[in-house]
């Protein structure tokens, strides 16, 4: 079946793929599928949430990794011929998608951010190139026309529609690779995910020495929010886990408020909050350019606002 | 005529800008606010290969021509102007005259250390009641037997307190002329009699040691003597006419470093509702540096050209010297301008380069010195 | 012995990139070129396995003529000689030709291994690594923080998004890098003067006997801005009650 296909590790971000892939498919007037990894029972769940079809893929053995998939869905896609495939941009995801679109002989845009569909009836695809300085907006020639989309770009499907039904396939068996999974390390679970986090305050280079997180994290709990920070503070300091950094190589996130502590606004840093409702930023130097992208900014000592300002709210909550 | 760099030393230019921001920039303040010796910035200078640029691949040197090691000392200096000198005054002040005056056997004993950069060069000319007026120096130097006896006091010898060899002046024939009177001679740290005075605390290029030398009896063996008894002026000047270069090549660093600490700050700072660059008596004053800056670069590339191609140079030097140096300390000191009183605050890299240039006025030839030079040129 | 190939690409300096304010539109004319920074430590990965192991690093690019310059910048980084596949009409290659390119031109050369950044200094759309494998056939893991080699096989610990997989493949193989895998060095002075004595194949479009037509086509390109309100509070305590007043009438503090 043509149309439109969406393929995610898990399970919620492939939610967020069938909303945006309903709404393509139902632009286009086709159909939607989606692929699921090794479980009937998700494959159902996805028609309920809006997908006309399913391939359920067959479950991994404990050494094959998720790229083991890659021949299946290539050959899928020769057999049936889609007009569009989207995958979600996972860091296993973007070499899957740009394996499925080698064997495809397609284009693949890469972190796509925003979708349409234009009056040729093709996919308008935009994506953000040199650093974040320039937003890209490309068309795909060949089909199917591929795009990974970063998580948490679209909101998944909530509606659950339990009476839909829908074509659920099985794919395989599929052959192993010669890519063997060793050992699986997850990492500890230090912080919450911050791209889900309704507030986020974050730091950068300004804040001094790692005792003064505290400071910080005091903020966030009055908040209600989680820590963040920048790619400095996680990479070359190693203060906070690798997934608390925010940016063009980090996370993305898009909470209702975000408060950076001492961050001077490299483009590396802010287009990772591009889509924050809110953005304030704290700093003492009031030509750092966060202020030129921030909605509120306080020009002031990090040391002196920051306490003030937790006790402040503090105060606040009580009442 | 050709303006282009080869590939080869843009290259090389680019290679001395990484160097720079991975080991100088980030300890670039401390230094020189505590006046410190940046041993690891010169140990890593030495691993890679920069210590000896200009000389022969056989004493340990790279081979460079005079011009590409011209650029590298801009770019240098447009970090670190004191390490810059620090790398300058090696290279162009202390091995200079070895390979330019040196025996074989002097070259491979001296020259190839500090080629590698085992061994740091200093120069001692200055004294304490002989500075431009070289001739008028009163450190003197006997023969006895197959030794040298080398007495006196120098001054504001660069690179003093850090160095292990030096080449040191003094007067071996009273009886000539100032110009017939002096020889050079290779001292090393460790010769009887040699002591190193107390480090100098500077306005500027601070983190670039500078210490009196105090020769008490000092003894040398004979065939330290460089070149002939009697030529020690000759080598004197001509050394002088190649660290011109060296430090005309500084101040154009310097005058760069203030321009690009001016464009950044000037996009940044809003006034009046605006950045400042707006204004247009700061783009003026701008655009001013950038025109002054390229004069002073095609002066100074000019004079090394010059030297490469074996052609005189002196006046060249001479002019390069003073113009780039009065370049640098005047737009140095617009830079701080242009920072308003956030440039007159210590940590601010303009207040740094503002008492950096000033020194390149003064040394290795007075900006008044460099006029004399010139005006002996075109008047004679 | 490993033979191992680093491919990087020449990339406009996005420091350089200027925009005019009206039009928002690129201005890149004086912009200056640089190995991708990814690449580099690409390149640094394969010369410190070559230091361990034993072997070569041939140093492989894309592009148009003019990104020749990067050849003796890429070989003072440490690579015994280079690839530069180059054609005045390699120009705006997306990542779908970059890797047919580079596996045609490479599918003749032996290799144990391929080292790719994790992505492009300015498209950084992380394809060409994994599209290479595709076509060459070889396995590839992506994201790897770190390599050790065993005989004839490659052990990575590459990042996924829960944690760290640690996973095994047979040579011949492919990785991208992240930069977290090492630390660049910086060339001394001979090894930039001894690049340009390093060899340097050079292939050019007919040499490859095919032609590699785009699949995407760009729509527009410009720059990105970030409108906000840009109120500005001082640091007393007013201000700071003043600031928290705003956040609570805009809904995000409760």
């Amino acid at each position: 079946m043509a149309g439109v296909w969406v393929f995610a590790e898990n399970y919620d971000y492939c939610l967020e793929l069938l909303q945006i892939g309903r709404s393509l498919a139902d632009k286009t007037g086709v159909q939607l599928t989606a692929f699921a990894c090794g479980d009937k029972g998700i494959g159902q769940q996805y028609i309920y949430y809006g997908a006309d079809q399913v391939f359920i893929l067959p479950p991994l053995a404990e050494d094959q990794p998720l790229g083991t998939y890659v021949p299946a869905i290539v050959e899928a896609a020769r057999q049936e011929d889609p007009d569009i495939i989207l995958c979600a941009a996972t860091l296993r995801g973007k070499e899957i998608a740009a394996r499925v679109a080698a064997g495809l002989n397609t284009g693949l845009c890469s972190e796509c951010i925003a979708l349409a569909i234009n009056s040729d009836n093709k996919l308008e695809m935009k994506r953000v190139i040199y650093g974040g300085a320039a937003m890209q907006t490309l068309t795909c020639k060949t089909r199917p026309q591929m795009a990974t989309i970063p998580p948490h770009t679209f909101t998944p499907v909530t509606e659950l529609d339990d009476t839909r039904s829908g074509i659920i396939k099985e794919i395989g068996p599929i052959s192993s690779t010669p890519v063997k999974v060793l050992a699986k390390k997850p990492r500890a679970k230090e912080s919450g995910d911050i791209t889900r986090s309704r507030v986020l305050v974050c730091v950068g280079r300004g804040v001094e020495k790692e005792g003064d997180l505290k400071l910080a994290g005091d903020l966030a709990e009055t908040l209600g929010g989680d820590l963040a920070c920048t790619r400095p503070i996680a990479e070359e300091l190693h203060w906070m886990p690798q997934e608390t950094y925010i940016g063009l190589s980090g996370q993305k996130v898009k909470p209702e408020l975000y408060i950076g502590l001492g961050i001077s606004g490299q483009i590396q840093h802010t287009t990772g909050i591009r889509d924050a409702r809110v953005i304030c930023s704290i700093n003492k130097d009031e030509d750092a350019p966060i202020f030129k992208i921030s909605d509120y900014g306080i020009v002031g000592d990090l040391y002196e606002v920051v306490p003030f300002l937790s006790q402040e709210l503090a105060r606040l909550k009580k009442k | 005529m050709d303006f282009k760099l080869t590939e080869e030393q843009e290259l090389i230019r680019a290679n001395m800008r990484e160097f720079c921001q991975k080991y100088v920039d980030p300890i670039a303040v401390e230094i020189d606010e505590n006046s410190r010796y940046p041993a690891e910035i010169i140990a890593k200078l030495a691993e890679m290969d920069w210590m000896g640029m200009p000389y022969p691949q056989e004493y340990g040197g790279a081979g460079l021509d005079y011009l590409t090691y011209t650029m590298v000392i801009e770019e240098l200096s447009r970090s670190c102007a004191a390490t810059g000198f620090t790398l300058s005054c090696h290279i162009g002040l202390a091995s200079g005259p070895i390979y330019n005056f040196g025996t074989e056997e002097q070259k491979q004993k001296y020259l190839t250390p500090l080629c590698k950069g085992e061994h740091i060069g200093a120069f001692a000319l200055t004294e304490p009641g002989a500075g431009t007026d070289v001739g008028a120096g009163s450190t003197t130097a006997v023969l006895d037997g197959n030794e040298y006896i080398l007495n006196g006091t120098k001054t504001f010898t660069s690179n003093g307190p850090v160095a292990d060899t030096f080449v040191v002046f003094a007067v071996t024939d009273k009886t000539q002329r100032a110009n017939k009177a002096m020889s050079a001679f290779i001292v090393s740290k460790d010769a009887p009699g040699f002591k190193v005075g107390e480090h100098f605390y500077k306005m500027g290029i601070r983190a670039s040691q500078t210490s009196e030398i105090i020769l008490k009896d000092c003894r040398i063996p004979k065939e330290n003597l460089l070149g002939k008894e009697g030529q020690g002026f000759k080598i004197a000047m001509q050394t002088l006419d190649n660290g011109r270069i060296g430090v005309a090549a500084q101040a154009v660093g310097i005058a760069q470093a203030a321009l690009d600490e001016s464009i950044k700050y000037s996009k940044e700072r809003i006034q009046f509702g605006k950045p400042i660059s707006k204004n247009q008596a700061l783009q003026w004053m701008m655009a001013d540096m950038a025109t002054d800056i390229s004069a002073a670069q095609f002066l100074t590339y000019n004079a090394a050209y010059l030297k490469d191609q074996g052609a005189p140079y002196t006046k060249e030097a001479a002019m390069a010297k003073v113009f780039a140096a009065e370049m640098a300390s005047r737009h140095a000191s617009k830079a701080v301008q242009i920072h308003g009183g956030y440039g007159y605050i210590k940590g601010f890299k303009v207040e740094r380069l503002m008492r950096d240039a000033k020194i390149t006025e003064i040394y290795e030839g007075t900006s008044e010195a460099q006029r004399m030079v010139i005006a002996g040129n075109i008047l004679r | 012995m490993l033979n191992i190939i680093a491919c990087f690409k020449w990339v406009i300096d996005h420091e350089d990139i200027k925009i005019n304010p009206e039009t928002h539109e690129l201005v890149l004319d004086r912009a200056g070129y640089r190995i991708s920074d990814y690449d580099r430590f690409a390149i640094e990965e394969a010369v410190a396995l070559t230091e361990q192991y034993g072997g070569s690093t041939t140093a492989v690019t894309v592009g148009l003529p003019a990104a020749k310059k990067s050849l003796k910048d890429a070989l003072a980084r440490g690579p015994e000689k280079a690839i530069f596949i180059n054609d005045p009409a390699f120009h705006n290659l997306e990542p779908s030709q970059t890797a047919a390119i580079l596996a045609q031109s490479i599918s003749n050369q032996e290799y144990d291994l391929i080292i790719c950044g994790e992505g492009s200094g300015d498209l950084y759309a992380q394809q060409v690594g994994p599209r290479l494998a595709e076509h060459l056939n070889i396995p590839c893991a992506s994201f790897v923080r770190k390599i050790t080699i065993e005989g004839r096989e490659l052990i990575a610990e590459r990042r996924v998004d829960e944690g760290i997989e640690v996973i095994s493949m047979p040579l011949p193989a492919l990785v991208t890098v992240l930069p977290e895998i090492n630390s660049p060095r910086v060339p001394g002075l001979k090894d930039t003067l001894s690049a340009a004595k390093k060899p340097v194949v050079e292939i050019t479009a007919s040499d490859l006997g095919q032609t590699f037509a785009s699949c995407l086509e760009t729509v527009e390109i410009k720059a990105t801005t970030m409108e906000r309100n840009c109120e500005k509070f001082g640091a007393e305590k007013d201000e700071l009650k003043r600031f928290i007043d705003v956040l609570c009438r805009a809904g995000v503090v409760d």
